[in-house]
């Protein structure tokens, strides 16, 4: 419990100096603005149609690159873990790929799909689908033999192999592999819009912090951070539940 | 069921297995095991006892020979004429205990209540009631050893096949547990077949034990378990215990 009141306390502590800092001019509130005035500036936002239509495209973006990479990225996992052949050919080349940073692939995909909505469902996606590849893959490698063997001794099919060992052994990995796609599949939303777009909430953030609209900028990014906490800690939530096994 | 009528739960012959198509691992191994009796294999690291008995599970296949058990052979698992216990519990750490126990119960469909009646029996069998709650890690290594029994117990099959099922707990556990297994064994009267390291275990649960040679892995010697049931840990002390521990080990140091 004491905990919980220090870290309440630290959250009231920064909140407190982000408002109070700026407001005696501390610091320079041209640079950040009061928290106050960001929380305002954020309501006005929220009433403006440029905004809610940038915040609706970036939503479609994120979600359809979501839909996409999850299956495709598990599947792709599944196969490289489960067929040893594939597996040892491509992983290699797989580890090596993973570790670049997908951000300088961008130009390439401008070049390709154009500066709309395809190209960051597109870019988005393929950051999205490396690292659900190699969480499935793992997710499935952490499934023990003894289990599908006792699981085999007892008579169990292929399909209560899958249904009664696999996916419960695998769920909690799973779940944190849904909880970190989803952080990838914003950041690359997001990249690619503040890159090169027309529209979308990166792009707005982006032009907000080229004209030095601190309050819109400070006001966007409390939005967003405050979707992905949303998100974040739906998942946990659901992986405290369904993981309460693991130690 | 001609072989049952004879005695024999388990009757094997001329079994042979080559790894890979290159390496011997058991060669030309014949032996009956009689019906309700408690047999013990004992030899060296990879003698192949585990993959012995793997196929006396028709969890993997010989590339000789046959094996009977209960007068037919066994090509799959078939849980309802065999149950394995393994090494270190196996739980699966995500069902509780009483549901563990449930598990083979549970892949063949039938009533819950029933699965739950019976499992609940199972874990009172193996002294656990009170724990059908609890989660594998929130149980001692003895504990889920326990567990895993009842699993094994739980769909009533006549042969029992156990692979060092006590190895990973301390030696007092150990012992404790031997003795709790004779106790059970004797209220059931199943055909066990316990694969085991230690020679002091083997004695002291065996009606015979059969010493097998490093790979590639023969049976070498049978030895008759004299000693009266049921078993005392006062045994242990006595000079036909020592003689026949002694009697082991000699041949497992010739095999080795």
């Amino acid at each position: 419990m004491k905990i919980v009141f220090a870290r309440l306390a630290l959250l009231a502590l920064v909140l407190a100096a982000w408002e109070l800092l700026p407001r005696h001019g501390i610091v320079n509130p041209l640079l950040l603005p009061p928290l106050g005035d960001v929380l305002a500036m954020l309501g006005e936002l929220l009433q403006r149609g440029q905004v809610r239509e940038a915040l609706g495209v970036s939503a479609a973006e994120v979600l359809l690159a979501f839909v996409v990479a999850v299956p495709l990225g598990a599947a792709l996992g599944v196969l490289i873990a489960e067929n040893d052949y594939l597996g040892e050919v491509f992983k290699p080349m797989l580890f090596i790929v993973f570790a670049i940073p997908k951000s300088i692939f961008l130009p390439m995909f401008i070049l390709v799909f154009g500066t709309g909505f395809q190209q960051k469902v597109a870019y988005a996606a393929f950051t999205t689908t490396f690292v659900v590849l190699m969480s499935a893959a793992a997710a499935v490698e952490s499934v023990k033999q003894d289990y599908l063997l006792v699981a085999r001794s007892y008579g169990a099919t292929r399909l209560q192999l899958v249904s009664r060992v696999y996916v419960p052994s695998m769920m909690p990995l799973l779940l944190e592999t849904l909880r970190i796609s989803m952080i990838f599949n914003f950041t690359g939303v997001l990249i690619a819009e503040m890159y090169a777009s027309r529209t979308g909430i990166g792009h707005l953030i982006a032009s907000w912090g080229e004209n030095f609209q601190m309050k819109q900028l400070f006001a966007g990014v409390v939005l967003l951070a405050a979707a992905a906490i949303v998100f974040n800690e739906a998942v946990r939530f659901l992986e405290s539940r369904v993981s309460a096994w693991r130690t | 069921m001609a072989d049952l009528k004879n005695g024999a739960a388990i009757r094997i012959e001329g079994l042979s297995h080559v790894y890979g198509g290159t390496v011997p691992a058991l060669q030309d191994i014949s032996f009956d095991v009689p019906a309700g009796r408690f047999t013990v294999i004992v030899g060296p690291s990879g003698c192949g006892k585990t993959s012995l008995l793997m196929m006396l599970a028709g969890l993997r296949a010989q590339s000789q020979g046959t094996i009977h058990c209960l007068g037919r052979p066994i090509p799959a698992p078939d849980p309802l004429r065999v149950g394995v216990i393994f090494q270190e519990a196996s739980l699966f750490p995500w069902l509780t205990a009483l549901e563990n126990i449930e598990f083979p119960l549970s892949l063949r469909g039938g009533a819950q209540k029933e699965h739950r009646q019976r499992a609940q029996a199972m874990l009172e069998l193996v002294g656990l009631s009170g724990f059908g709650e609890r989660f594998p890690h929130e149980l001692s290594g003895g504990m889920k050893q326990r567990v895993s029994i009842a699993r094994g117990l739980v769909q009533d099959p006549p042969v029992l096949l156990m692979d060092e099922p006590f190895a990973a707990l301390d030696e007092q556990t150990r012992m404790t547990m031997g003795h709790e297994l004779l106790r059970i064994w004797s209220t059931t009267s199943k055909t066990v077949v316990f694969v085991t390291h230690s020679l002091t275990e083997a004695v002291y649960l065996a009606d015979e034990v059969l010493v097998m040679s490093a790979r590639p892995g023969r049976i070498i010697d049978r030895i008759e378990v004299t000693l009266p049931r049921p078993r005392s840990y006062g045994m242990m002390a006595t000079d036909v215990f020592g003689r026949l521990r002694d009697r082991i080990w000699q041949q497992i140091r010739k095999a080795d």
